[in-house]
């Protein structure tokens, strides 16, 4: 199985290493946007695919979520 | 000529100043036997000093050939059978072959560390005919006459053969490792693409790569949290000043935002005043790594290139012996007459009398120790030639240091003002040096700002002219630096000081690495995926360090170099064996990483035409000639292109144009000097330039 964004081999959530990592890093500090703006997924997705401190991988995923490469969000709950 | 003292060297320079110190007549003569140097020297004896070049023998595989692997049967051969470009070494051999024929003692005088000791070693042994076990060791740390002259009358009866056994073990190690890990890499992407292309890993290279590439994946997968941070603008006694509120960082933005209402147009009253007096003591004497770390810091300079100019320093008499881990300074180094010696120094005269008025000098030491050598210190010699900036800079510090470490401590001042805006709490703070201490001394090189405060009381009423809400952005770590990568080793307990700062060299060599923040390429990543992936043994920081510290053991007698060899290989063995097994499935990630690594060198930058596309170097299938065009152009998308010299090579620069800000190429032709290349035809800094041409041949 091939990784949802790159080539590289995937686990079975779609993403290979690399970007599940970063994958995992949005989901956590989603939590700390939504404290502190009231944010919401789609909002908060937006922002950090602008922030020119998100690296590149977590920029990567982030777009190919905007796309609705996720059926659910994750953390609407 | 009768029969001689043979002296052996590790480089030309020593040669030269230790056979001059010797000589009882001024300098000594200097001969020369089919190019290679050496010096005769009249004492009670005659005495020939020979230089080696560094190592002249090395470890290699007993089978020839390189393009096999695994291997383990090795011999320690001349450098000039088993490397290429390595044939001045073998009239090197040849000459002091020769010279040891006339002589009738042997005297081993290369550093004394692990390297020079396996150099004397070798060269007794092998070019001098087994000469190891008579020969006598002069032991120094500065190349000073006096210095000399002391290490040869109270030679050292044989070698130090713990230092040799462990130095020995040290290199056949790493030659184990980094030929058989490096041929399997580079074999199988070979083989997949039947391209060649070099690839190499080591028992040190692969761990320091995964502490890059640990660092890169972190900063590439984050994401900042927003936080906002509060200052109030105070005006006290007509001067501004920024206060900072007690929390350093605001979480939630509606906090924020009322804390900046409830504060606007209010006034503050100083609450307490916290005044603190301490104490900063002086530095440590440098050892190697602070003396890099340091020169990164204040100059910019890699370690490896300060690692060279303190080597050169040290053979100019200048400086002790830089390859060193001790921060100690013993006595013996004699400190009165260093000082008085740099008293002489116009710019250091009456620093160095400050020091010599005290009743007694007491460095202030660092824990580092090195059985070998102390610090690093000056000599207080004077240069016997004009030495060049990055020299001038090298050695101002390690004076300076060498002072500021005999000075007192400096003691600072810190004043904390507690200000209440409306309840809520900023923090007004001050700082300022009431006495200079070491500071005087090592003062060019000290960071450190000073902010004065008027005089302030309790109860005061403040002035808040502003109350200013900064959005903030958590940062994701910085990217490793040649220094701070070096200290990272150096605490891993990964490599040696001698050969950390080549291995960094080695990873942008390789081109695992880019830029001064060390960036991980493709390649980088991909080499250290294999590993860890098929051979994660060998990129284990836990086991590398292990392995460090059983060859320390070696050097101090308690541990076998045996028992340190066998268990290497055991390690090593189903590595390789795993490798071999997976060399097609290896071949294709490593060759790919290839490909896509000699296309990313081609990237120029960011297309100025277009913006989304990047230009870069591209042949042309049909006339072979270079020009650089857009990646969009594949895509239909944009058409830009520009010519490029045919003669000669062009490699990115990696700085874009002054003039026009677009990116810039570098272009060498053989036998001129390399120039920045702007193709940007309407660049502003061409057209002046052509103006300038026109109006010179209208005169």
């Amino acid at each position: 199985m091939k990784c949802v964004i790159c080539s590289r081999e995937a686990d079975k959530k779609g993403y290979c290493e690399l970007h599940m990592k970063a994958y995992e890093s949005i989901v956590k500090k989603y939590d700390v946007w939504k404290k502190a703006l009231e944010t919401s997924w789609k909002e908060y997705l937006s922002e950090i695919v602008k922030n020119s401190l998100t690296g590149e991988l977590a920029k990567e995923v982030a777009e190919y979520l905007i796309r609705g490469g996720e059926k659910q969000s994750v953390t609407q709950s | 000529m009768g029969k001689y003292t043979l002296i052996i060297t590790e480089k030309p320079d020593a040669a030269q100043r230790i056979a001059s110190a010797l000589n009882e007549k001024g300098k000594a003569k200097k001969t020369e036997d089919n190019g290679v140097p050496y010096y005769v020297a009249q004492r009670d004896k005659e005495i020939v000093v020979v230089p080696a070049l560094g190592h002249l023998y090395t470890v290699a595989e007993e089978r020839k050939g390189r393009n096999y692997y695994p291997v383990f049967n090795f011999r320690w051969v001349p450098r000039y059978t088993a490397e290429r470009g390595a044939k001045q070494i073998r009239t090197w051999i040849e000459t002091i072959s020769k010279l040891a024929n006339e002589a009738n003692v042997f005297v081993d005088a290369c550093d004394y560390d692990i390297e020079g000791s396996v150099i004397g070693y070798c060269i007794l042994k092998y070019a001098c005919g087994n000469k190891e076990n008579i020969s006598k060791r002069m032991k120094y740390s500065t190349l000073t006459k006096e210095e000399l002259e002391k290490s040869y009358t109270e030679l050292l009866p044989h070698l130090d053969f713990a230092l040799i056994e462990a130095g020995g073990t040290r290199h056949e190690i790493d030659w184990l490792y980094g030929v058989n890990l490096s041929r399997a890499l580079t074999i199988s992407a070979r083989n997949w693409s039947g391209k060649y292309a070099t690839l190499s890993t080591g028992r040190v290279q692969g761990p320091t790569l995964k502490f890059i590439v640990t660092r890169e994946k972190s900063i590439r997968s984050f994401v900042p949290a927003p936080y906002w941070e509060v200052k109030a603008e105070v005006k006290i006694s007509r001067s501004v000043f920024e206060a900072e509120y007690e929390k350093d960082k605001i979480e939630i933005k509606n906090e924020a935002d009322t804390l900046l209402n409830e504060c606007k147009g209010k006034n503050g009253q100083v609450e307490k005043i916290d005044v603190r007096r301490f104490q900063q003591k002086p530095p440590v004497p440098f050892d190697l790594g602070t003396l890099q770390r340091e020169a990164y810091g204040l100059f910019g300079y890699a370690p490896r290139r300060t690692s060279y100019i303190a080597q050169r320093l040290y053979l100019e008499a200048l400086i002790s012996y830089p390859r060193t881990s001790s921060q100690k300074l013993p006595r013996e180094i004699n400190y009165d007459a260093i000082l008085e010696k740099l008293s002489e120094v116009p710019k250091y005269k009456k620093l160095a009398a400050e020091l010599l008025a005290k009743p007694e000098l007491k460095p202030k030491e660092g824990k580092k120790k090195d059985p070998a050598h102390p610090a690093i210190y000056p000599t207080g010699k004077l240069p016997e030639r004009g030495l060049d900036d990055s020299e001038k800079k090298v050695l101002d510090l390690v004076v300076r240091r060498f002072m500021a470490v005999f000075s007192e401590p400096a003691i600072k001042q810190s004043i904390k003002v507690h200000i209440n805006v409306n309840g809520h709490r900023f923090y007004l703070r001050g700082r300022q040096t009431l006495k200079e201490g070491w500071l005087h001394f090592y003062g060019p090189y000290v960071r450190s700002e000073e902010v004065l405060l008027p005089p302030i009381e309790e109860g005061q009423t403040i002035k808040v002219k502003k109350v200013i809400l900064e959005d903030k952005f958590t940062k994701p770590p910085p990217r490793y630096n040649p220094s701070s990568i070096l200290n990272k080793m150096e605490e891993a307990g990964i490599g040696t000081k001698a050969t950390r700062a080549n291995i960094i060299q080695t990873l942008y060599n390789r081109k695992y690495v880019r830029d001064e923040r060390m960036a991980v390429t493709h390649l980088g990543f991909e080499v250290l995926e294999v590993l860890e992936k098929y051979c994660p043994a060998v990129v284990s920081i836990k086991l590398t360090s292990e392995l460090e510290e059983r060859m320390d053991k070696i050097q101090a007698s308690s541990e076998k170099r045996e028992n340190v060899l066998v268990d290497a290989v055991e390690i090593l063995k189903p590595v390789i064996e795993e490798l071999k097994d997976k060399e097609k499935i290896i071949g294709e990630q490593l060759s790919n990483a290839i490909k896509r690594a000699r296309l990313e060198e081609r990237i120029i930058g960011a297309c100025p035409i277009c913006g989304t596309g990047k230009l870069m170097i591209i042949y042309s299938r049909k006339t072979g000639k270079r020009f650089i065009g857009c990646t969009n152009y594949f895509k239909g998308k944009c058409e830009a292109s520009f010519p490029l010299p045919q003669k000669g090579s062009v490699r990115l620069r990696g700085r874009n144009c002054r003039g026009c800000g677009w990116p810039t190429v570098q272009a060498r032709i053989k036998g001129k000097r390399p120039w920045a290349l702007c193709f940007n035809p309407d660049c502003p800094l061409k057209k002046e330039r052509k103006k300038k041409i026109e109006m010179r041949n209208m005169q």
